[in-house]
C-alpha cells in the first residue's frame, strides 16, 4: 500500500480528482447555462419567426386586398363599357338589320360578349359584382346566353329544354358559371368535336350537364378542381398561376355566393369531362308569360267575307284594320284617348265654367261666357 | 343575396344575343325574303315544342294570317336579317309558307273603277 503512497501518480490522481471534479462541475454548469440560453434563443427565434410570418402574411393580405380593390374598380369600368357597347351594338343591329353590315355587327357583338365575360370573371375574383340586372329567364335561355359568351360557341349544342326558369338575381351568375365551364370544355377538346348541354329535372332541382369529348382530367387536376369548386378556400388573384386559370376559381366563388353546386369529377360518355351544375329549387321558378304577345288576333285575315257586295252590286269595302304593331293596347280600346293631366284639368275647368254660366246666365245674354 | 343598388348597372340588353339565336350562320340571300314578303303558318298541327323560343313565337305570330317580314321583326324585336334566317329554317322545315306580295297593279281592278265611274255619272252626271 505504501508503495502506492509514494507513487506520484497517486498524488497526481488525488490532486487531480477535485480538479477534474470541479472542471466537470463547472462544465456541467456551463452546459446547463448554455442549454438554457439555447432554449431561450430558440424561443426568441420562434417568436421572431412567428412575427415574421405574421408580417409576411399581413403584407400579403394587404397586397392582395390592394390588388383586389384596384382590379375591382378597373373591372367595373370595363364592365360598364362592355354593357354600353352592347347597347350600341344592339341599336345598330336593329337599324341595319336588313343590310350586309349586320353580319359584321354580329361578330362585333360576339367579341364584346367575350370581353364582358372576362371582365366579369376578374371582378368576381375581386369580390366584385356582376353588374347586370336580368329578368327571370328560362334555363334554356340562360344556357344559350352562356354559349354566346365563349369563342367557339357554334360547337355547343343544347339538347333539351325545360319549363323551369331561374330567378332573376342568379340569371347572370349561372350564365357566367356555364360560360366558364363551356370555355374549359371547348379549350380542352378537339376543335371538330361538339360540346353537349343537357338540362334534366331532378328531385332536388334542375341539373345542367355539360359533356365534352376532350382529354379529361387526371386525379391531381380533379382534386384541384373540386377544392376550387367547393368555394371553401377562396383563391386570391395572386394565386392563379401563370398563365392564370380563372375558370374554376370564379365558379367556386359564384356557387358559394349564390348557393348552387358544381362538380366536374365524373367522366363524360364521350371520354372527356362531365360538368354538372345543380340548381336547387330555391333558385328556380316557373316561366313567366312570354313577353311577345300572341298577336294571332292582330294579324289581319285576308280570307274572309272579301266578296261581300253592297245591295247595288258594288264590292263592299272592308276595313282591313291596320295590323296592330303594339297589340297590347287592344285591351284598352274602349278607354278612349289618353289625356294628360293638364288637358283633363282644363276640360274639367271648362265644364265647371259652362255649368256656372248656365246657372247664372242672363237669358237675354245667351251665349255669354265667363272669361 | 342582392347587391347594393349602386353596384347594379342599368338594365342590360337581351340575355340571348342574336348571333346565338342563328348559331352563327350567315344571312340568307337577299332575294329570298323581302321586307314585304308575306308569311303565314302552314296549315296542320305541327309540334313546335322542340323549336327554339324565337321560332316558336314566330310560328305562333303567323298563325292568324299573313304578316310581312318587317312586321315579324318588329314584333319579335329582332334584326330583320336574323328573322330572315329563322324564316328560311322554318320554311325549309315546312312550318311557314311565304307569299310574295300581290303586285299593286292587280289591286286596282279596272272593271270596278269603271263601274264606280259609270255609277257616279249615271247619278250625278
Amino acid at each position: 500500500m505504501t508503495q502506492y503512497l509514494q507513487d506520484p501518480a497517486l498524488w497526481g490522481l488525488v490532486a487531480g480528482t477535485p480538479l477534474a471534479a470541479s472542471v466537470i462541475y463547472r462544465g456541467r454548469r456551463t452546459s446547463a447555462k448554455l442549454r438554457r440560453q439555447n432554449s431561450e434563443l430558440e424561443n426568441r427565434h420562434r417568436e421572431l419567426q412567428n412575427t415574421f410570418n405574421e408580417a409576411v402574411e399581413d403584407a400579403r393580405l394587404r397586397a392582395e386586398e390592394a390588388t383586389k380593390t384596384a382590379l375591382k374598380s378597373a373591372m367595373r369600368t370595363l364592365q360598364g363599357l362592355a354593357n354600353e357597347q352592347q347597347l350600341v351594338i344592339s341599336k345598330l343591329q336593329g337599324k341595319y338589320g336588313d343590310q350586309e353590315i349586320l353580319q359584321d355587327l354580329l361578330e362585333i357583338d360576339h367579341m364584346n360578349s367575350q370581353f364582358g365575360r372576362r371582365a366579369q370573371s376578374v371582378a368576381v375574383l375581386c369580390d366584385g359584382w356582376l353588374g347586370r340586372q336580368r329578368a327571370v329567364a328560362s334555363v334554356y335561355d340562360v344556357a344559350r346566353s352562356a354559349k354566346g359568351r365563349i369563342r367557339h360557341y357554334t360547337r355547343v349544342e343544347i339538347r333539351s329544354q325545360t319549363n323551369f326558369a331561374i330567378v332573376s338575381q342568379v340569371v347572370e351568375p349561372v350564365a357566367l358559371v356555364l360560360a366558364e365551364l363551356l370555355d374549359n370544355a371547348t379549350s380542352y377538346s378537339a376543335p371538330e368535336t361538339t360540346i353537349d348541354i343537357n338540362i334534366r329535372t331532378v328531385p332536388k332541382g334542375v341539373c345542367v350537364i355539360i359533356d365534352d369529348a376532350g382529354v379529361g382530367m387526371n386525379e391531381e387536376e380533379k382534386a384541384r378542381a373540386s377544392r376550387l369548386l367547393s368555394g371553401e378556400h377562396p383563391v386570391g388573384v395572386t394565386e392563379l398561376g401563370n398563365p392564370p386559370q380563372f375558370g374554376f376559381a370564379v365558379i367556386g366563388v359564384l356557387a358559394a355566393r349564390y348557393g348552387f353546386s358544381v362538380s366536374v369529377d365524373s367522366a363524360s360518355p364521350y371520354g372527356g369531362v362531365r360538368a354538372v351544375v345543380l340548381l336547387p329549387q330555391e333558385l328556380l321558378t316557373s316561366m313567366p308569360e312570354p313577353q311577345n304577345p300572341t298577336v294571332t288576333d292582330a294579324a289581319a285575315p285576308v280570307d274572309g267575307d272579301e266578296d261581300a257586295t253592297t245591295p247595288g252590286g258594288l264590292p263592299k269595302r272592308r276595313r282591313r284594320g291596320a295590323i296592330a304593331i303594339v297589340p297590347q293596347t287592344r285591351s284598352g280600346e274602349d278607354r278612349g284617348p289618353v289625356r294628360s293631366s293638364e288637358e283633363t284639368a282644363s276640360i274639367m275647368g271648362a265644364f265647371q265654367r259652362g255649368t256656372q254660366s248656365g246657372r247664372s246666365a242672363d237669358p237675354s245674354r245667351e251665349g255669354y261666357e265667363n272669361p | 343575396m342582392t347587391a347594393p343598388d349602386d353596384e347594379l348597372g342599368p338594365e342590360s340588353v337581351e340575355l340571348v344575343r342574336p348571333y346565338v339565336i342563328t348559331n352563327g350562320r350567315g344571312l340568307p340571300d337577299r332575294d329570298r325574303f323581302d321586307l314585304i314578303t308575306l308569311v303565314t303558318a302552314s296549315a296542320g298541327d305541327r309540334r313546335t315544342d322542340r323549336l327554339d323560343p324565337e321560332k316558336r313565337s314566330l310560328v305562333k305570330l303567323c298563325e292568324g294570317g299573313y304578316l310581312s317580314v318587317a312586321e315579324i321583326a318588329g314584333h319579335l324585336r329582332l334584326p330583320i336579317g336574323i328573322v330572315k334566317v329563322l324564316l328560311s329554317d322554318l320554311a325549309e322545315a315546312g312550318y311557314v309558307q311565304t307569299r310574295t306580295p300581290v303586285p299593286p297593279a292587280q289591286l286596282a281592278d279596272i272593271q270596278v273603277l269603271q263601274e264606280v265611274l259609270d255609277g257616279l255619272q249615271a247619278r250625278f252626271g
